[in-house]
């Protein structure tokens, strides 16, 4: 279990301009199995974060790139390297950053109001002030008439709505999101896509997303971290600045760039 | 390969289990009469005589008189009518017994806890009906008792029962033979490994008795001086048992204002509205010197036990379970009598015995057609378990425990 | 489903008349009528020990206290060794000896430290509520997902904040399974409880009492008795169970 420490470093100083710099300086995992091998995560791997971005962290399965979120998160440590927000090391969590997960984040003894409370409840907020800031934030998402209902009422897509309303209630600087539609079946995986670009667009959050669906990296990202198989290091790092949003997924340079992504994966992959 | 491994194990056990049910059904060919002994409390008895599970009890009142009265059974002898005559008449049965470290702490305490027991035997002898009425109150509540479909008032069973036991404080010397001689059967029985599995009569006497706080208190209530002792700080306890034998203290409590008034010594309960009330203040001269908890045990095994432990420091129970605990090292002594005789002898409705001899025939016959007569008794060495076992064996009678 | 659990009660009172009027030997079997008499009387002063109904108030406030200590000391201890592997490893060995043991043959040993009196019943009954609330408790506390943990901790949770809106909340289902659970136990343990010397009250003692008078009637309307107020207990657990913890079932 970690706690956070609300006070200290991570104070809010340069994202008071509302600039944030997030930095990943030669990152380092390695994990000692229970046979007692040294396996390694990660290796090495450096990337620079702008404000505002979209970056799209994908690779095969096992290329560490849930391990690299979580160490962003605060959640794991680095055998070696740091990451930095604003200039300051991320040791634990951190009030500037928020993740969303996959699944089962919900907290299903909490009404849809009260799980987005949660992080200003934590932050001691008075009750009026936290449930303003969710309603605002469930409106954002679509889901104001929901907020006396309970997770287990809502369908995948609705869940992942909320998850993302509970993080923006905490108004993060950045977004990390594992896998957020992974569970999700295909029609309201494109439906919550285009959700969270319009969510983007209006709170221009950073935003560190891990998938392993080339498609969905494409049709998302300003900037595609592709990673190689285990231990994780940066294959190549594809802009994708050319489509500009919403992006059509027939247009020649979409089509491009999806090939050429596909082919780095499966190149990795074959090695 | 595995399953005959198996079925040989599985043939193997059942032979096993077989052979030894064969065993347990054919007992050993006896030649003269078995009774069997089955240890149980009573309350299973009048089941267990209603379902021809065994064929006669024997306890104490007023457990012997309802069943007449109940129509389950019939009395076959009280105890101090059981041969040898000499040995049983007025047998001792309960005792006064206390702590000796209480004893060298605080006599005049025991003594008056003496004299407030003679002085309520004394009443008892002068008052039996009122008094088979004050148990009927502890035990029952004056309720009913209902067994079968046959409803018994218990004050009717209590007032008939109560003259069947004799209530004497006296540790005469015939009084403490008498104990030396249920001594004697249980060493016979095998009860006592201790001191006193052998001792001379002299050094018997001399580790269970210790008369003083008797004479002591007699001296006081004939010169009608009584001494208020030292207020007690510790809470104390009495123990005591749910039988008629103990009426001297049910009546102590309930009578406490009569004895206050008229001896100045008490008993006095601290909720009077208590049928068996559990905490009472013992009152000398109008002055309250102690706190006692009153404890009621099934038997006297676990009332010595508590005396042992220095929980209870006071206990009216049957000599036997004294003697045996004394003998196990129990610091305790046993002051004077309670009660003497107060046992009975019950036996089916229908049973072909109304008396001793008839009733030996009759097990000679159910013994020879190898379905030995059950007899239940409350306690493993209890005075009950003593003088039937004794009294059978004394009959020629083999003695066996009835295996549930 | 209502009626069936209705059903099988009544199906065995008829089956009791019957037998009864059958074997017509009340030692045996009471009639129903006998012991429905004591039943439906339950203000009448029994055997001098008081009535049903101040027995078994005083059963059920004895029960209630055992119970809650019970849970006062395995709930605070199940979440530490759920929490603590090394305390976990310490005491689990001991603790899967003890279990097994029935709370009745703590008796003499209760006796011995408590002496007569509240305490030495208030243990057995302890003994009794104790395993269960313990055991669902590490579990319920291991069973609470590392995402809500982990989501907690990025909200800005601090681990005591963890403890109690995530650990608490999520492990609630299980723990209060252990309680309903554990109180069972606890109810079972009263009559061995009230066997203690110097006990003189409760529903416990009411059914030794009749026993060592051999009244069966007493004996059976006691056991009744039991049985529906452990029933209307367990009922009440589980009442609060579905209105509270409904999410447990629902969750996908």
């Amino acid at each position: 279990m970690h706690g956070g420490s609300w006070n200290g470093e991570h104070g809010r100083q340069v994202g008071d301009q509302g600039m944030t710099s997030l930095r990943i300086d030669r990152l380092t995992k390695e994990f000692v199995t229970e046979q007692g091998e040294i396996v390694s995560a990660l290796s090495d791997l450096s990337l620079e974060v702008g404000d505002s971005e979209f970056v799209c962290i994908l690779g095969p399965s096992g290329c560490g790139k849930t391990t690299l979120l979580r160490i962003v998160a605060g959640l794991d440590q680095p055998t070696s390297g740091a990451v930095l927000i604003d200039g300051h090391p991320i040791d634990r969590p951190c009030p500037k950053l928020a993740m969303i997960f996959q699944e089962y984040s919900l907290y299903p003894w909490r009404s849809v109001l009260a799980n987005v409370t949660f992080g200003l409840e934590m932050q001691g907020a008075a009750v009026a002030r936290r449930q303003e800031v969710a309603r605002k934030y469930l409106a954002l998402v679509g889901l104001s008439d929901f907020a006396s209902h309970y997770p287990y009422e809502l369908s995948g897509g609705m869940r992942q709505r909320v998850a993302v309303a509970r993080a923006l209630a905490i108004e993060p600087a950045v977004l990390l999101m594992d896998e957020p539609f992974g569970a999700l079946d295909a029609q309201t995986r494109n439906v919550m896509q285009m959700e969270l670009l319009g969510i983007w667009e209006k709170t221009r959050k950073t935003i560190l997303f891990v998938t392993h669906s080339v498609d969905e990296a494409v049709f998302l990202a300003d900037r595609i971290v592709v990673l190689t198989k285990r231990p994780g290091k940066i294959r190549e790092i594809v802009p994708v600045k050319k489509c500009p949003h919403p992006r059509d997924r027939t247009c020649r340079d979409f089509v491009e760039i999806r090939r050429h992504v596909l082919d780095l994966i499966s190149e990795g992959s074959a090695d | 390969m595995k399953i005959v491994k198996i079925l040989a194990a599985v043939t193997c056990c059942v032979v096993l289990l077989a052979l030894a049910g064969c065993v347990a059904s054919t007992p050993p060919v006896q030649s003269g009469t078995t009774v069997g002994i089955l240890y149980t409390g009573f309350g299973t008895m009048p089941t267990l005589m209603a379902t021809k599970q065994i064929d006669g009890y024997i306890a104490w009142q007023p457990f012997v008189e309802v069943a007449p009265m109940a129509g389950f059974g019939k009395v076959l002898s009280y105890t101090g009518d059981l041969p040898p005559d000499a040995v049983w008449k007025n047998h001792p049965c309960c005792v006064l017994a206390a702590r000796e470290d209480l004893m060298a702490r605080s006599p005049d305490l025991v003594n008056a806890v003496t004299a407030a027991t003679i002085l309520s035997t004394r009443y008892v002898n002068e008052h039996q009906e009122e008094s088979g009425a004050i148990v009927a109150d502890w035990l029952a509540g004056k309720g009913n008792f209902t067994y079968g479909n046959i409803s018994v008032s218990s004050v009717d069973a209590m007032t008939r029962a109560i003259y069947t036991v004799k209530f004497t404080n006296e540790p005469t010397d015939a009084w403490e033979n008498g104990i030396l001689k249920f001594m004697a059967a249980q060493r016979d029985l095998g009860v006592l490994k201790g001191p006193l599995s052998n001792s001379t009569d002299d050094a018997s006497k001399a580790l269970i008795f210790d008369t003083g706080p008797y004479r002591a208190a007699i001296q006081m209530l004939e010169g009608k001086r009584l001494v208020t002792p030292a207020p007690e700080t510790r809470q104390l306890g009495i123990g005591y048992l749910m039988s008629d034998h103990d009426t001297a203290l049910f009546v102590a409590v309930k009578k406490w204002q009569y004895f206050n008034d008229t001896y100045g010594i008490a008993l006095k309960p601290r909720d009077p509205t208590q049928s068996k009330p559990d905490l009472v203040d013992l009152l000398v001269n109008g002055q309250k010197v102690a706190e006692i908890k009153l404890v009621p045990g099934e038997f006297g095994g676990p009332l010595m036990q508590l005396a042992s432990t220095d929980t209870i420091q006071f206990v009216l129970v049957g000599n036997p379970p004294a003697m045996a605990s004394i003998d196990k090292g129990n610091p305790v002594k046993i002051l004077m009598a309670l009660n003497t005789e107060g046992s009975g002898v019950v036996v089916s409705s229908d049973a072909p015995a109304s008396d001793w001899p008839s009733f030996l025939q009759w097990a000679k016959e159910r013994s020879d057609a190898g379905k030995p007569l059950r007899i239940a008794s409350p306690g493993k060495g209890s005075i009950q378990d003593i003088l039937l076992s004794y009294t059978l064996k004394s009959s020629g009678v083999t003695v066996k425990e009835v295996q549930v | 489903m209502r009626r069936l659990s209705l059903a099988f009660p009544l199906l065995i009172l008829l089956a009791w008349a019957a037998g009864a009027y059958l074997i017509n030997n009340e030692f045996i079997l009471p009639r129903l009528e006998s012991v429905a008499g004591v039943l439906l009387d339950p203000l009448a002063d029994r055997l001098g020990t008081g009535s049903l109904v101040e027995n078994a108030l005083r059963s059920i406030e004895r029960v209630g206290m055992g119970f809650l200590l019970a849970a006062a000391v395995a709930i605070p201890l199940g979440i530490a060794m759920a929490r603590f592997r090394r305390l976990n490893d310490l005491l689990d060995s001991t603790i899967q000896i003890l279990r097994p043991i029935p709370p009745l043959a703590w008796l003499p040993l209760s006796l011995a430290w408590f002496k007569i009196g509240l305490t030495s019943i208030l243990f057995i009954i302890f003994l009794g509520a104790f395993f269960p609330i313990l055991l669902n408790t590490i579990d319920g506390v291991r069973g609470v997902k590392r995402t809500w943990i982990e989501v907690a901790s990025t909200l800005g949770a601090r681990e005591r904040q963890i403890l109690f809106r995530v650990i608490l909340p999520g492990a609630a289902p299980t723990i209060w399974t252990g309680l309903r659970v554990g109180f069972g136990i606890a109810w079972m343990c009263v009559v061995a409880a009230e066997m203690l010397p110097g006990t003189t009250s409760g529903l416990g003692y009411l059914i030794m009492y009749a026993f060592n008078f051999g009244q069966i009637q007493l004996i059976i309307a006691g056991m009744i008795l039991i049985g529906l107020i452990g029933l209307m207990i367990d009922t009440l657990f589980r009442k609060i169970e579905a209105k509270r913890f409904a999410w447990r079932e629902l969750e996908r």
